[in-house]
C-alpha cells in the first residue's frame, strides 16, 4: 500500500511537470483564425491527458525497476498474482469512458470548425502542380497571392486539375485535400493580420516541396485596395510582357524544370529556346515558334522534345495572356 | 461414413443445383420487369445460403471421421480441408472489394450488356456446378466412371462459360476497357472471375487425368473434394457478380 | 559453377533474370504483331506492358527456379513424395528451399534484417539531404523515390520480420513437428526474395514520387518504377497471406495434448490475431494496387475522374488493409513483450485471459478505423465521426495491455539482461507512439497534424517501439535456442544504450517540427520555419541508429565465431522449447510433449508446465 501511495504521488507530479514542459516549449505556430482557437483548445487538452497516461505508466514502471529489482545474491521468485478481475475491468471501463468523451469533444470541436457565416467571402482555388491560383468571383480577379480581409469568414471552393493536393496553412490549423474531379471546401476565418503561407500538404509529384503561395491577411480597407488595384491591373493588362512572364515562370514552378542560363533539368532549357530547331522524339525536327511553344504549354504530351519523358511536365490551366507572357518571356531568353 | 449419410449428401447436392437452376430463370424475369433491389440481393443472398448450407453438409460430415491419430490420411485432410477455406476466406475479400468498387463507381447503374448471353453464360456455370458436385459424390462412392464424365462436363461447362465471357461478350460488349467507369469495373470483374474459372479448370484438368490413371479411392480423394470446393466456390462469386453486373440498376 | 546453381537462391535469381526478359520480349512480340509500338526509349527499352508481364513471369521464374513448387508439380501429375526432405548440412540449407519451419524462420529473419539494412541506409541517405534546408546532393525525385522505398521497403522488412519470429516459435510452443503444412511455408518464403528484387528494381526504372501509400492519380502518372513498386507489395502481400494462412491452420490443427486455448503461450495469441488480418485485409492492398496497374496498362479508369473514376475510392481500398496492417506489425511484438516480460520478473503474467483477448479485440476493431487516414481527404464528411469514435476505441485494448505489463512488474523480482531491455525500451517507445495516436484521431486535431512530421513521429515511435525493439529482444532471446551461442551481453547493453536514447531523440524531435509545421514527404524546406537545428539533430540521432545497429550485427558476427556456448535453459524458462538442449533438433521434440499447467506460474517454482512422454 505504502508503495502506491508513493507512486500516486509521484504520477501526480510527473503529469504536472510533463504538461508545464510541453507548455514551455511552445509545440504550436501561432494561432491566426477562430478554427484554430477551437483546434488548441482541443489540443491543450489531449496535452494533460497525455501527460497524465504517460506518467501513469512510465513512473510505476521506473519505481519497479528501482525498488523491486532482484537484489545480488536473491535467488527468489515474484509474489504469486496471476491477476485481479476488478483492477481489470477498471482499467478497461475507465479508458472506455475517456475515449468516449474524447470522441464527443472532438465531435464539438469538429463541428466548431465548420460553422458556416452566410456572408462568407468566395474564393476559390485552384491547386496544380506546382502551385496556387486563386479567384474571386466577386469581383473578378485572379491572383498568385491569397489576400484575405481580417476577421470575416472566407470560403475556399478547391479544385485540381491534375493530382491531389492538400491546402494548408499551419496558422489556421485546418487543412483540406484537393481532389481532381470534385470541388472540396474549406472555411477559415482569419484573425491576425500578418503574411503566412500555404504549402501543399499532400505529396503530389517531383516538386510537391516548393508548392507554397503566400497568404496576407490584411485589414478591410487594404483589402478593397488591394482588389481595385487587381481590377485596374487586369484591364491595363494588354500584350505580352516578358516581366511578368518571368514572375510566372518563377510562380508556377516552371523554375523547377526549366533553367533559363542553359544548365541540365528535368525538362529542356529555355535559353535560346525561341525560334531555335528542336527534335521531337518521333524524329521529326520543329521551330519553336509561337504557336509550337503554347501548344507545348497548352498540351504537354502533344509533343515531347526527344530525350524527355511525356508526362513529366504537368499540364497547367493556364490563361491565354498567361501563356503570351511566358512566351514572351521565353523570347527574351536569346 | 454410413452409406444413408452418402446418399443424403449426394441427394441434397442434386437438389439445391436444380433450385439454383430454376431460380435463376425467375431472377432474370425479375429484374427485367421489376428491377427491385432488395429482392435480387434477396435472391442471391438464397442462392448462396444453400450453396454454403451445402458446403457446410459436406465439411461436418468429414470432421466427424476424422479421429485423434494425427499421421493419418483423414486428419491430414482435415487440415488441407481447413488451409482451403481460410484461402477461400481470403479470396472473398478480392471479389469483394471489386463489389464495392462496381457499387462505389457505378451506384443503381449497369452497364449495357447481352442479356440473353449473360442469362446463358449464368446457367451453364450453375448447371456446371451440378455436375460437379455428381463427379464428387461418385467417387465418395468409389464410381469412377462416373467420376470421369462428370468432370469432363463440368470442364467442358466451364470452358463454354470462359467463351461466353471473354471470347463472345468482351467482343461485342459495347464498350473497352478504357471506356469509362463501366468499362473499367465490367472488365476487371470479369477479368478477375474468369481467371479464377480457368485456374478452377486447370485444376479440374489435373483431377481428371489422374483420375483416367486411377489415382484415387473413395478412402483418398482429397484433390478431387478441393477441386469441387473450389469450383463451387467460383460459382458463388459468379452468383453475386451476375446480378451486380447485368440485373441491378438501369443501363447506363 | 554448377555447384554455384545447385543453390536454391542463386538459381531463382539467374531464372528471374531470364524469365523476365522472356516475358518482356514475349509481349514485344505480339504488341509487334498487333502493330503497336514494340519499343520505347522513354521506358528503358521495353514497353511499360512488357515490363510488367517480364517482372511478373520473372517472379514465377524464380520461384520455380529454386524447386519449392517440385513436389506440388509431382503431385499434379499424380506421384508420390516423400514426407519429409533431409537439408543440407551446414549453413547451405539456408539459401535452399527447406521444409524445416526453424529453416524458414531463419530465412525470414535474416531477409529481415537485410530488408532493414538496406531501407535503413536509404533512412541515412535521405536524412543526410534534410539534415540542412536547401538541396544539396539528391534530386527532388531521387529524394522522393528514396523515401518513399524506405517506407515500403521497412514495411516489407517487418512483415518478413514478424513471419520469421511466428514461424520459428509458433510450432516450437505449441509443441508441434513443423507447421501445418511445410512446402506452402517455403512457398511463402521463397516469394519474398523476388518481390524484394522487384522493389528494389524499380530504384533503376525510373523511380516513383509517391510515397508507400501510391495515391492515384499520381501514382497513374509517375514514372515506371511505379508499376515495379506496385508488382512487387502485390507479390509480397501473397507471402503474407500465404503464411498467415498456415500459421492459422498450424494453431488449429496441430497443438499438443492438453494445450487448451488459454493455455497457449500469450505470444501464440497475438500471432493468431495478426494472422487473421494479414489473412484477409492483405487481399485488399493487393486489389487496390493492381486496379492502378490497370489504369495505366489498359487505361481503365477507376480512378481517373476524367472517365469516372473516384480517386477517393483508391484510398478507402488501401487503408482498408493498411490500417489493419499497422496491427499486423505491432500485435507480435506486444505479444513478445508479453512473453518475455514474465520471465525476468519471475511472476506470472498479469491478467492472462484479458490480455489474449486484448489482441483479438486490437485485431477486430483494427478492421472498422481504416478511414481515420482520411479526415482530410474530402471523402463524405459526416463519416468523420464514427471513424473518430472507432479508432479512439483500440486505445482501451491496447490500455490493457500496458496495464497489465505494469502490473507484470509490480512486486516481481527484476532483472535487467540484454532481452529485458529491449523489452522495456519496447513498453516506454511505444507507449509514445500509442499516445501520439489519439490526436490524430480526434479529427479537430488531425486536421492540423494530418501530413506533418507529427505523423512521422507517431509511426517510427509505433513501428519501431511496436516490432523493431521487440525483434532485437526476441532475438537476443531465442539466438541461444537457434544457434547454440549466446549474444555477448556487453555489446548488447552497448547496442541498447545507443539506439534507445538516440530513437526517442529521433521521433520526439520529428513530432516537434510536426506540430510547428514541418510537412512529411519534402525534400527541402523553408529555411524561415526554423527548422535547421533540428533536423541536424535528427540526422545525428539516425546515424547513432544505424552505429548501434552495426553493433549488433557485429555481435552476431563475433558470437557465431567465438560466442559462448549455453546449451541448457538460459533464462530459466518455462515455455517447452526451453526443456530440450539446443540447437532444436530437426523434427522438433522427439518425445511428444503434453501440457499439464499454467504457462506463466513463474512464482510456483514447483509447478510444471508441458511434462514430455515416456
Ligand atoms: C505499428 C504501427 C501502428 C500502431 C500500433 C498505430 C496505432 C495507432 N494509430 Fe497510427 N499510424 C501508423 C502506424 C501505427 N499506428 C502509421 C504507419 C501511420 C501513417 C501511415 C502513412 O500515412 O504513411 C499511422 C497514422 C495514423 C493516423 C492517421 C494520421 C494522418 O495521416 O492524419 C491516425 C489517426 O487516427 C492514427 C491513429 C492511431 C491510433 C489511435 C492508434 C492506437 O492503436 C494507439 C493505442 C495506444 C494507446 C492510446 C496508448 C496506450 C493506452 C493507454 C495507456 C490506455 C489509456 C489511453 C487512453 C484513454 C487514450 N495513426
Ligand atoms: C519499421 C519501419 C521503419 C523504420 C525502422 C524506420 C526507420 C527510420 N526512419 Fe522511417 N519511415 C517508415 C518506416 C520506418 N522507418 C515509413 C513507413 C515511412 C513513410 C514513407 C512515406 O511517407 O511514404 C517513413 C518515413 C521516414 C521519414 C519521413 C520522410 C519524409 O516524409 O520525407 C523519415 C525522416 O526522417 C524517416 C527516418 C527514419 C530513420 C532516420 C530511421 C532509422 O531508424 C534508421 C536507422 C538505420 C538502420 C536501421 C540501418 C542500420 C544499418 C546499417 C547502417 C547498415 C547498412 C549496411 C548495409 C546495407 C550493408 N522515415
Ligand atoms: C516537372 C517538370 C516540368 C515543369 C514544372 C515544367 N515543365 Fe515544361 N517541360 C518539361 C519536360 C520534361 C519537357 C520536355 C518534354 C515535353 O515536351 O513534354 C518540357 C517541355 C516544355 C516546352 C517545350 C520546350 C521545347 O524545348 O520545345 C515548353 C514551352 C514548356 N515545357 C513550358 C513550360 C512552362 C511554361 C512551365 C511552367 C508553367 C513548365 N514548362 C513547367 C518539364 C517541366
Ligand atoms: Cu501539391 Cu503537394
Ligand atoms: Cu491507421
Amino acid at each position: 500500500m505504502r508503495h502506491v501511495v508513493i507512486v500516486a504521488l509521484f504520477v501526480l507530479t510527473m503529469t504536472f511537470l510533463v504538461y508545464t514542459g510541453l507548455n514551455a516549449l511552445n509545440p504550436l505556430p501561432t494561432q491566426a483564425a477562430t478554427q484554430a482557437v477551437v483546434v488548441d483548445r482541443m489540443f491543450h487538452l489531449e496535452f494533460i491527458a497525455i501527460a497524465f497516461l504517460f506518467s501513469l505508466i512510465t513512473v510505476p514502471l521506473v519505481y519497479s525497476l528501482i525498488v523491486f529489482r532482484r537484489r545480488p545474491g536473491d535467488t527468489g521468485v515474484g509474489r504469486h498474482i496471476e491477476g485481479n478481475i476488478k483492477l481489470e475491468l477498471l482499467w478497461t471501463i475507465i479508458p472506455l469512458i475517456t475515449v468516449i468523451a474524447f470522441s464527443y469533444m472532438g465531435a464539438q470541436a469538429l463541428g466548431d470548425t465548420l460553422r458556416v457565416d452566410p456572408q462568407a467571402l468566395q474564393v476559390k482555388v485552384t491547386g496544380f502542380q506546382w502551385a496556387w491560383r486563386f479567384e474571386y468571383p466577386d469581383y473578378g480577379i485572379t491572383s498568385n497571392a491569397l489576400y484575405l480581409p481580417v476577421n470575416r469568414q472566407v470560403l475556399l471552393r478547391l479544385e485540381s486539375p491534375d493530382v491531389i493536393h492538400s491546402f494548408w496553412v499551419p496558422e489556421f490549423r485546418v487543412k483540406q485535400d484537393v481532389v481532381p474531379g470534385r470541388e472540396t471546401q474549406l472555411r477559415i476565418t482569419p484573425t491576425t493580420i500578418g503574411e503566412y503561407t500555404v504549402r501543399c500538404a499532400e505529396l503530389c509529384g517531383v516538386s510537391h516541396a516548393y508548392m507554397r503561395s503566400p497568404v496576407v491577411v490584411v485589414s478591410q480597407e487594404d483589402f478593397d485596395a488591394w482588389v481595385a488595384e487587381k481590377q485596374e491591373e487586369s484591364t491595363e493588362a494588354t500584350g505580352p510582357d516578358a516581366g511578368r512572364g518571368q514572375k510566372l515562370y518563377e510562380t508556377l514552378g516552371c523554375k523547377a524544370c526549366h533553367s533559363v542560363d542553359g544548365s541540365e533539368g528535368v525538362g529542356p532549357t529555355w535559353k535560346g529556346l525561341f525560334g531555335s530547331e528542336v527534335e521531337l522524339d518521333d524524329g521529326s525536327v520543329v521551330v519553336a515558334d509561337e504557336a509550337f511553344l503554347a501548344e507545348s504549354i497548352r498540351e504537354p504530351g502533344a509533343a515531347i522534345v526527344a530525350g524527355f519523358a511525356e508526362g513529366t511536365m504537368p499540364s497547367y490551366a493556364l490563361e491565354e495572356s498567361q501563356i503570351a507572357d511566358l512566351i514572351a518571356f521565353i523570347e527574351s531568353l536569346k | 461414413m454410413e452409406h444413408k449419410d452418402k446418399q443424403h449428401a449426394f441427394q441434397l447436392g442434386v437438389s439445391i443445383f436444380i433450385v439454383l437452376a430454376f431460380l435463376t430463370a425467375p431472377e432474370f424475369l425479375l429484374a427485367v420487369n421489376f428491377p427491385s433491389v432488395p429482392l435480387l440481393v434477396l435472391i442471391a443472398l438464397a442462392k448462396a445460403a444453400l450453396i454454403g448450407y451445402y458446403y457446410m453438409h459436406i465439411y461436418r460430415l468429414k470432421q466427424a471421421e476424422e479421429g485423434e491419430d494425427r499421421a493419418s490420411y483423414a486428419y491430414k485432410t482435415g487440415t488441407a480441408r481447413l488451409g482451403l477455406w481460410l484461402f477461400l476466406l481470403s479470396d472473398s475479400f478480392v471479389f469483394g472489394g471489386l463489389l464495392v468498387t462496381r457499387f462505389s463507381l457505378l451506384a443503381m447503374n449497369r452497364p449495357e450488356l447481352n442479356q440473353a448471353l449473360g442469362l446463358a453464360v449464368t446457367s451453364v456455370l450453375l448447371i456446371s456446378s451440378f455436375f460437379m458436385n455428381r463427379a464428387e459424390t461418385a467417387m465418395q462412392h468409389g464410381d469412377r466412371k462416373n467420376f470421369l464424365s462428370g468432370t469432363l462436363v463440368t470442364i467442358v461447362l466451364g470452358v463454354a462459360f470462359l467463351l461466353g465471357v471473354v471470347g463472345v461478350e468482351w467482343r461485342t460488349a459495347p464498350f473497352g476497357p478504357g471506356d469509362g467507369a463501366q468499362g473499367a469495373v465490367f472488365y476487371m470483374m470479369t477479368g478477375m472471375h474468369a481467371f479464377h474459372v480457368l485456374t478452377g479448370v486447370l485444376f479440374l484438368l489435373v483431377i481428371f487425368r489422374n483420375g483416367l490413371r486411377n489415382r484415387y479411392t473413395v478412402e483418398k480423394h482429397w484433390a478431387v473434394e478441393a477441386a469441387a470446393v473450389y469450383w463451387h466456390f467460383v460459382d458463388v462469386v459468379w452468383v453475386f457478380f451476375y446480378p451486380a453486373l447485368y440485373l441491378i440498376g438501369s443501363v447506363l | 559453377m554448377k555447384k554455384i546453381l545447385s543453390i536454391g537462391l542463386v538459381r531463382g535469381l539467374v531464372f528471374q533474370m531470364i524469365g523476365t526478359l522472356i516475358g518482356a520480349l514475349l509481349v514485344t512480340a505480339v504488341r509487334a504483331a498487333m502493330g503497336l509500338s514494340a519499343f520505347s526509349a522513354r521506358t528503358f527499352g521495353f514497353t511499360e506492358p512488357a515490363w510488367v508481364f517480364g517482372g511478373f513471369v520473372g517472379v514465377l521464374a524464380f520461384v520455380y527456379g529454386t524447386r519449392v513448387l517440385d513436389d506440388w508439380i509431382a503431385w499434379a501429375r499424380g506421384e508420390d513424395t516423400p514426407e519429409h526432405r533431409e537439408d543440407e548440412p551446414g549453413w547451405r540449407k539456408y539459401f535452399s528451399p527447406s521444409l524445416d519451419h526453424k529453416v524458414i524462420g531463419i530465412q525470414y529473419t535474416v531477409t529481415s534484417l537485410l530488408l532493414l539494412s538496406v531501407g535503413g541506409l536509404f533512412a541515412l541517405i535521405f536524412r543526410t539531404e534534410l539534415a540542412a534546408s536547401g538541396l544539396q546532393f539528391l534530386s527532388l525525385k531521387m529524394y522522393n523515390t528514396l523515401m518513399s522505398l524506405h517506407g515500403i521497403i521497412m514495411i516489407v522488412s517487418i512483415l518478413l520480420g514478424i513471419a520469421g519470429v511466428m514461424n520459428y516459435l509458433v510450432p516450437l510452443m505449441i509443441g508441434a513437428p513443423d507447421m501445418a503444412f511445410p512446402r506452402l511455408n517455403a512457398f511463402s518464403f521463397w516469394v519474398a526474395p523476388p518481390a524484394a528484387v522487384l522493389l528494389l528494381s524499380s530504384l533503376a526504372l525510373g523511380g516513383f514520387d509517391t510515397g508507400w501509400t501510391g495515391y492515384p492519380p499520381l501514382s497513374a502518372r509517375a514514372p515506371l518504377g511505379m508499376q515495379m513498386f506496385f508488382l512487387g507489395v502485390w507479390v509480397a502481400g501473397w507471402s503474407s497471406i500465404l503464411g498467415a494462412l498456415n500459421l492459422i491452420a498450424t494453431v488449429l490443427r496441430m497443438r499438443a495434448k492438453g494445450m487448451t486455448a488459454f493455455r497457449m503461450p500469450i505470444f501464440v495469441w497475438a500471432a493468431v490475431a495478426t494472422s487473421l488480418i494479414a489473412l484477409t485485409a492483405t487481399q485488399l492492398i493487393g486489389l487496390s494496387f493492381q486496379l492502378v496497374m490497370f489504369q495505366r496498362l489498359f487505361g481503365m479508369g477507376f480512378f481517373d475522374p476524367a472517365k469516372g473514376g473516384n480517386p477517393i475510392l483508391f484510398q478507402h481500398l488501401f487503408w482498408f488493409y493498411s490500417h489493419p496492417a499497422v496491427y499486423v506489425f505491432v500485435l507480435p511484438g506486444l505479444g513478445l513483450i508479453s512473453e518475455l516480460l514474465p520471465v525476468f520478473v519471475r511472476k506470472p503474467l498479469f491478467g492472462y485471459r484479458w490480455v489474449a483477448m486484448s489482441s483479438l479485440g486490437i485485431a477486430l476493431v483494427g478492421f472498422l478505423v481504416w478511414a481515420h487516414h482520411m479526415f482530410t481527404s474530402g471523402m463524405n464528411e459526416y463519416l468523420r465521426v464514427p471513424f473518430m469514435y472507432s479508432t479512439l476505441l483500440v486505445a482501451v485494448p491496447t490500455g490493457v495491455k500496458f496495464f497489465s505489463w505494469v502490473a507484470t512488474l509490480w512486486e516481481g523480482k527484476i532483472e535487467l539482461p540484454t532481452p529485458m531491455l529491449f523489452t522495456l525500451g519496447a513498453i516506454v517507445a511505444f507507449l509514445m507512439g500509442g499516445l501520439s495516436g489519439p490526436p490524430n484521431a480526434i479529427v479537430a486535431t488531425d486536421l492540423h497534424l494530418h501530413d506533418t512530421y507529427f505523423i512521422v513521429g507517431h509511426f517510427h515511435d509505433t513501428m519501431f517501439g511496436g516490432y523493431i525493439f521487440p525483434f532485437f529482444a526476441a532475438i537476443y532471446y531465442w539466438f541461444p535456442k537457434a544457434t547454440g551461442r549466446r549474444l555477448n551481453e556487453k555489446l548488447g547493453k552497448w547496442h541498447f544504450w545507443l539506439m534507445t536514447p538516440s530513437f526517442l531523440v529521433l521521433t520526439m524531435g520529428m513530432m516537434r517540427i510536426g506540430l510547428l509545421g514541418m510537412r512529411r514527404r519534402i525534400a527541402d524546406y523553408d529555411p524561415a520555419l526554423g527548422f535547421d537545428l533540428t533536423h541536424t539533430v535528427l540526422t545525428v540521432a539516425a546515424f547513432l541508429i544505424a552505429i548501434s545497429v552495426l553493433i549488433f550485427f557485429y555481435n552476431i558476427y563475433i558470437t557465431l565465431r567465438k560466442g559462448e556456448v549455453v546449451t541448457g535453459n538460459v533464462w530459466n524458462s518455462r515455455s517447452p522449447e526451453w526443456q530440450v538442449p539446443s540447437p532444436m533438433p530437426a523434427h522438433n521434440y522427439d518425445r511428444p510433449i503434453e501440457v499439464v499447467g499454467e504457462p506463466y506460474d513463474y512464482s510456483l517454482p514447483d509447478a510444471p508446465y508441458v511434462r514430455f512422454a515416456e
